[in-house]
């Protein structure tokens, strides 16, 4: 874990530092020569960079992320750490109404195949996965937001702020998670031990649920766990839309404002998080797959 | 039986509704006045010295005082000093105002004030360092009484002490927590005091009791960073949000149909720009050119465009408001399309034969990538071709704007933060910021404007400012297209015109 975090480090460490001057970004557009030479010694930007690399790192290993340029005399780790929960909130949300959608659609989708609810739902997660989040968002927003007012237009404010980023965030993965279910379904129903089962005379729901849907779910709780770091992306954009203070809206400012060490910061914590959601997944297969845990 | 049910039911309704009726009086008094305004993006921090952003000083400005004040009309009034005057060339005398409190409770001094601008003319790391370097010293005389020592002669240093930058804070409370504690947890003078951060979010402010000015109409002042245009305008119109500011042109006839806000226009002190390279061997070296360029642009009809109409045809950086700015050149339209092609004709230029490069940012203006647009099919329209390159702000400023890299044209939208005539044109110099971009050296202007600098006649000075403009005007190194306006949502439940500096001076807001 440690050599890859120091890999993303050096990586983003590098490109930032290729990608232009920040000081002239936030100096007005007639700032003096001087006057930009100063704000950059002053953030040790004039130094070669393998020297700020060193100062980087030998401070990383002491926890310290460095300085923001933005947020001066302010601590970077507390600054991106506090946006943890508000980017938890919306992802949990989030995965929770792509699996209450994906689940029920996919099984039924499957049980039904090439009839009414398998055509339309598959029209369904078309639309969802060519629906850019942005528009959805925007969409839901002037609906649900203005005309009817049901739930708040943006912000983090309760609970029911959390409904129209979640289900933004949610639909588009929930399309791509129903196609799978639907898959693995129409595979594992026609196996051999399904047709056991059936024959054996046990109650259908038994039957879908314990022996179809379950094995159906190992594909999907792999892609689940890979989504979890298109959540992280998606979150950018489905935040900035909903003004959610999470690690989204950070991100996009310190990028277009080129703040370093809030950019470095924010990968590092998301390498973290994309790396412990490959190890929950791992966690899962053995829950769901005996094989895996007696192998 | 159903009259027996309804009879059971009556009490319980009746009881209800006194409940009711109870919960909304009790609502009712201890209802706050709350004021909540939607800005694009959120403050960095409450160091007011070290943030250079029109945008947060809008919303720390509430909290904390300058010397002196710009009331909505531009004009200069006593804020935390009731007078001033000027002792030399080199020093200004100010009086302190008697019995202001800081929002903890301890009483404002002439330390604190020496402590603030010292601070911001001194250490040159700070963003707000450039504007305030001419101040040398400042020393007490009493507790209420303080002579500012300048570096030179300083025309505009009423100008300076009454603008971002300038404002005072508290030096008991910064020895106390430091620059970090205090970022975070501001202690002022103005009308509003410190509640709650949340980073990206939110900033809430309350009333404070004992301000000087005496109590703003509201009790509680919210700022909310929502970036995304759409959601901003929909937060207006549900009423969630009373001012929104940015506001989208596409949106405003939508908005005023709805009928529950308004959305008003306010004259900024900015103008786009468009700036020459006139580098030997460049096409825009020819002042023929550059002059057949500004005579092909139809100004007006590039504000029509881009900006909805929401914007004013200037031929030189200039706006109201703005001390010594010759406002002639205020409201011009020069275009005039057959003279443009005889200049390009005696330049050497048929139709056709001249392509010019022109390069801009995309994103960090209203329209600024729609204004090239614009000017490209303007100039086409004289027999020039153009080649286009409009990047996103941070690359433009890496590659080509801080980069020194214009090819032949660049677009800029540059505002007037120290109000002031000079200040407009203190980068064209032969040394100046621009210098390498405009490759343009007048020694006769520089003279004109280094004289202007420090020039105390301030008729002599208005008569120099503007002999510099018209050298300007004459030989182009940059040419002026039109001064934005500002576009506010304005809700209908409150009464307040926007002003020009920008700033969201809660304490003139008013509801309705």
């Amino acid at each position: 874990m440690v050599p890859i975090l120091l890999g993303v480090v050096t990586i983003i460490f590098v490109l930032l530092r290729l990608s232009g001057d920040p000081v002239r970004l936030y100096l007005p557009e007639d700032a003096t020569h001087q006057q930009i030479a100063q704000v950059r010694s002053s953030l040790g930007l004039d130094r070669p960079i393998y020297v700020q690399y060193g100062i980087y790192i030998a401070r990383l290993v002491k926890g310290d992320l460095g300085e923001s340029i933005r947020y001066r005399n302010q601590d970077v780790a507390a600054i991106v750490m506090e946006r943890l929960p508000a980017t938890l909130e919306l992802a949990g949300a989030s995965l929770l109404v792509a699996i209450l959608i994906s689940l029920p659609l996919g099984t039924l989708a499957a049980l039904n195949r090439n009839r009414l609810p398998d055509l339309l739902s598959s029209a369904v997660a078309m639309l969802g996965r060519a629906m850019p989040n942005f528009w959805v968002g925007i969409m839901l927003i002037l609906f649900f937001g203005i005309r009817l007012e049901w739930f708040p237009v943006s912000g983090r404010n309760g609970i029911g702020s959390l409904v129209l980023p979640a289900l933004t965030l949610g639909a588009s993965m929930a399309a791509l998670l129903m196609r799978l279910v639907r898959s693995g379904m129409l595979e594992v129903m026609s196996q051999d031990y399904v047709r056991t089962a059936k024959a054996k005379g046990l109650p259908w729901r038994t039957v879908v649920v314990k022996h179809g849907l379950r094995n159906a779910l190992i594909s999907y709780v792999t892609v689940l766990g890979l989504e979890v770091a298109g959540l992280m992306a998606g979150a950018v954009i489905t935040e900035q839309v909903f003004a959610w203070p999470g690690i989204g809206r950070l991100a996009i400012q310190a990028i277009s404002s080129l703040d370093m060490s809030i950019v470095q910061a924010v990968v590092i914590l998301a390498s973290v998080v994309v790396m412990v959601a490959n190890l929950v997944v791992d966690l899962m297969y053995a829950l769901i797959d005996p094989r895996v845990r007696y192998a | 039986m159903p009259d027996a049910r309804r009879s059971r039911r009556r009490p319980v309704l009746k009881r209800m509704a006194l409940v009711l009726i109870g919960l909304a009086l009790v609502a009712f008094a201890g209802a706050q006045r709350t004021l909540t305004v939607a800005q694009t993006v959120d403050i960095p921090g409450f160091d007011p010295h070290n943030h250079g952003l029109t945008a947060v000083e809008a919303v720390i400005t509430n909290v904390f005082d300058y010397l002196l004040f710009r009331d909505a009309n531009g004009d200069i009034q006593p804020a935390l000093a009731t007078g001033y005057e000027q002792v030399d060339d080199l020093t200004w005398r100010f009086t302190l105002r008697d019995g202001v409190v800081w929002h903890d409770g301890e009483p404002f001094t002439a330390t604190d004030v020496k402590f603030s601008l010292e601070r911001v003319a001194r250490d040159s790391s700070l963003f707000e360092h450039d504007s305030f370097q001419q101040i040398a010293e400042v020393e007490i005389v009493n507790d209420h009484e303080i002579l500012i020592h300048t570096t030179g002669p300083d025309p505009v240093l009423l100008n300076r002490v009454s603008r971002k930058g300038a404002d005072i804070v508290p030096k008991h409370v910064i020895d106390a927590v430091g620059w970090e504690g205090f970022s975070v947890n501001p202690v002022g003078t103005g009308p509003f005091r410190f509640v709650e951060w949340v980073r990206d979010d939110r900033v809430v402010l309350e009333a404070f009791p004992g301000h000087w000015r005496g109590a703003p109409a509201w009790d509680r002042l919210v700022f909310r960073a929502v970036p995304e245009d759409a959601t901003r305008v929909g937060e207006l119109l549900t009423g969630n949000v009373d001012i929104a500011v940015n506001f989208p042109t596409q949106d405003v006839e939508r908005t005023r149909g709805a009928g529950a806000a308004d959305v008003v226009s306010q004259p900024t002190t900015r103008i786009m720009m468009l700036l020459f390279n006139t580098a030997d061997g460049k096409a825009t070296s020819d002042p023929r050119v550059r002059e057949a360029v500004e005579l092909a642009i139809d100004k007006e009809l590039l504000v029509e465009v881009v900006a909805g109409g929401f914007g004013v045809p200037v031929a030189a950086r200039v706006s109201p408001g703005v001390d010594m700015a010759p406002m002639k050149y205020y409201d011009r339209n020069d275009y005039n399309p057959e003279r443009a092609q005889e200049l390009l004709a005696e330049a050497g230029y048929g139709p056709g034969d001249l392509t010019i490069a022109l390069q801009g940012p995309s994103g960090r203006y209203p329209g600024d990538a729609d204004t090239l647009a614009v000017v490209q099919v303007m100039l086409k329209e004289v027999g020039v071709n153009s080649t286009l390159e409009s990047l996103e702000w941070s690359a433009y400023n890496s590659r080509i704007w801080g980069a020194d890299n214009v090819e032949n044209i660049a677009l800029i939208g540059l505002a007037n933060s120290l109000f002031d005539g000079w200040f407009a044109l203190r980068s064209l110099p032969c040394d100046g910021a621009y210098a390498k971009r405009t490759n343009w050296c007048n020694p006769e202007f520089d003279k004109l404007l280094t004289e202007a600098e420090f020039n105390l006649d301030l008729d002599e000075r208005a008569r120099q400012i503007e002999a510099a403009f018209d050298i300007v005007a004459v030989e182009r190194p940059m040419i002026a297209l039109f001064q934005i306006d500002a576009l506010v949502g304005v809700s209908n439940q409150i009464t307040w015109q926007p002003r020009p500096d920008e700033m969201i001076w809660a304490f003139d807001i008013q509801p309705k």
